[in-house]
């Protein structure tokens, strides 16, 4: 079943007096529990067709739909309200609140949703927990490396029990090692939750792991291909 | 704290030193208000006192048929038996005195000089306990005897006369009836009255003189009421008012505040200045604290744009920006209250002299006073300015469009 599926979704910019297509003419649709990469070179519209799917910007023409409502024409309230509650995301540069502890950084996804505190100090444990960052609950951002950061960016999409997270170049401000623990930790969460995941990433340890690619070039889709990792799985 | 709040205060935190500087126009602001408040309010006091101590009194009793007429028709009607009124009215045991007088106007001459002047007639010791006119004198000493034929000029009207202490001069004035009549009475003091025009024009007889002088013995233009307590007042017109009528005298009551127009103006003025000093106030406190939190959503774009992208709502992005705002006049206050109390304490032990309020005659040791409504106002006003300051920054932070704000740099 599909969680969520494009039809021709177009997006252009203005660049001064120019006129700049980001995504043109898009139609893919992504299963429950995929693993999929948005791939290609810089400029491709990786990250513009990732916002689009990620209703957090609007597309100026076609139609997304999500478990099979059409939210392409959702009012800004509404495009909140399912970002909040069924997608997660994960930023290249961790994008954590810097006065906020770790935990606090993750039970932000649930304190916007009205819950309770101890239920979203309970649940932000649980996820850091999850993602092996037990006992650094406290520390702040700017106590924690990289990959702890990225971590706790990750427990943050978890928290909410979203289904799909969306990641743009989650690996691209790590070393290698952390970026290859990284990408563990997404698929142990991926096979253990069953949550799809759609990155946007040209690094070639994400494109090799994905389970689906899907290539894009000057804002096009090029290529929709199952990986032989996809076959295993 | 809310977990809003809570984030607000930290973000409050980390950028100690921009919050400092807002916070600091925040207790400046405060102390302003307050410690202006302070002052104004004694001056007010000051001027209150002075206002009612140049009439002599807190109350002024008129001839019945003063009712509904203008001050200088009303003066022109003489109260009868003042005595007996009197000892009515220093029955009630708020009362400290009650003080007859005559007044009256003509020419005063001294040799071939002669000039104008407005004149009263008093009973001196009264007088010189409740009035100002004791701390004016310059020359010579204050009317003490009662039935002597002395008097005491505005030093203007000396220097008009070219008199000085123990001169005589010749004092005439026209009796109710409109014949011209004089009484020798020899300087036993010149005054110096702070307004010019009335310096000009001053002169004192003891009652007993003037009333021999007007032909008008046992009769007062006003009885002047003085009270022990200015909270008083009120009550007290109100009881001798009744207790005179209910006695078979009824008198025309006026508080003092009834005939204190000049008291009235200035009081307008002050508060007109002081309401203009708060209003630029107000608003450098507002362009500073905007200015502030503006820069403060610039640096932040990223971070509210990922606090869109995660779903939270436009409406507690604002919040959390107004609540920075609200929290920064909250402590600005707390901390502007406490330098003011402290302030407060230091002048007021200064001893610094201030000179004499408006139509006064005496400066006085600065005081400032403690006014708990002006912290609650000013408390009010620096959270609402704040909050007026936040608004717009909180308004283009909630306005964002994540996309662009998580690729802002």
């Amino acid at each position: 079943m599909s969680i969520l599926e494009a039809r021709g979704l177009t997006k252009t910019y203005h660049v001064g007096s120019e006129k700049v297509v980001g995504v043109s003419d898009a139609t893919l649709a992504l299963e429950a529990g995929s693993f999929t990469v948005l791939a290609g070179p810089s400029g491709s519209g990786k990250t513009t067709l990732l916002n689009l799917l990620g209703v957090l910007d609007q597309p100026d023409s076609g139609t997304l739909l999500f478990e099979g409502h059409d939210v392409s024409g959702l009012d800004e309230r509404a495009r909140a309200q399912l970002r909040r509650e069924k997608l997660g995301f994960v930023f290249q540069t961790y994008q954590l609140v810097p006065v906020l502890s770790a935990e606090e950084n993750v039970a932000l996804a649930l304190w916007i949703r009205g819950l309770p505190d101890a239920v979203c100090a309970a649940r932000a444990r649980s996820a850091l927990a999850a993602v092996g960052l037990a006992g650094l609950e406290d520390r702040r951002p700017d106590a924690l490396s990289g990959g702890q950061r990225q971590r706790v960016a990750v427990a943050r999409a978890l928290v909410g029990e979203p289904v799909l997270i969306l990641a743009d170049e989650p690996t691209a401000s790590l070393d290698s090692e952390t970026a290859a623990h990284l990408l563990d930790l997404f698929e142990e969460i991926h096979r253990a939750r069953g949550v799809a995941f759609l990155f946007s990433s040209h690094d070639p340890r994400i494109v090799g792991r994905a389970e689906r690619r899907i290539r894009l070039q000057d804002g096009r889709v090029v290529a929709d291909e199952h990986t032989a990792a996809g076959a295993r799985a | 704290m809310s977990r809003w709040a809570r984030l607000a205060a930290r973000n409050l935190r980390r950028h100690a030193r921009r919050t400092l500087l807002t916070g600091s126009i925040v207790v400046v602001g405060f102390v302003a208000v307050t410690m202006t408040s302070g002052f104004v309010s004694q001056t007010f006091s000051s001027l209150k006192s002075a206002t009612i101590r140049s009439t002599g009194g807190h109350l002024r009793l008129l001839d019945p048929k003063a009712a509904g007429k203008t001050d200088d028709e009303a003066a022109l009607l003489l109260l009868d038996d003042w005595q007996g009124l009197a000892a009515v009215v220093k029955e009630d045991p708020r009362v400290v005195q009650a003080m007859p007088k005559l007044s009256f106007f003509g020419l005063v001459a001294k040799g071939e000089k002669s000039a104008p002047y407005i004149g009263t007639g008093t009973i001196p010791a009264l007088e010189k306990n409740a009035s100002l006119a004791s701390d004016t004198v310059v020359s010579g000493t204050f009317l003490s005897n009662p039935d002597a034929d002395e008097v005491m000029l505005g030093s203007g009207l000396a220097r008009a006369l070219g008199a000085k202490t123990g001169d005589l001069v010749t004092v005439m004035a026209t009796t109710p009836d409109g014949a011209l009549n004089a009484v020798d009475a020899a300087v036993v003091a010149v005054l110096s009255y702070p307004i010019k025009e009335i310096d000009d024009r001053l002169l004192f007889l003891p009652y007993t003189a003037a009333s021999r002088l007007l032909k008008s013995e046992g009769k007062a233009n006003t009885l002047v009421v003085l009270l022990k307590d200015d909270a008083d007042v009120d009550a007290a017109a109100r009881d001798l008012s009744r207790s005179l009528e209910a006695k078979g005298r009824p008198v025309v009551v006026k508080t003092w505040l009834e005939t204190a127009a000049f008291y009235k103006q200035v009081k307008l003025l002050y508060i007109a200045i002081f309401f203009f000093m708060g209003l630029v106030l107000s608003t450098v406190v507002i362009l500073a604290a905007a200015n502030t939190m503006t820069m403060s959503v610039f640096e932040r774009t990223r971070e509210i744009g990922t606090l869109l992208a995660i779903g939270m709502e436009r409406g507690q992005i604002r919040t959390v920006f107004l609540l920075e705002g609200v929290l920064l006049g909250i402590i600005g206050s707390a901390v502007g209250a406490a330098v003011s109390f402290f302030l407060r304490l230091i002048l007021n032990a200064s001893g610094i002299m201030l000179p004499p309020p408006p139509g006064g005659t005496r400066g006085n040791v600065l005081h400032v006073d403690f006014i708990p409504l002006a912290y609650g106002i000013g408390f009010a006003i620096m959270s609402l300015t704040l909050l007026i300051a936040a608004w717009w920054p909180a308004r283009r932070a909630a306005r964002l469009n994540p996309v662009e704000a998580l690729g802002h740099v």
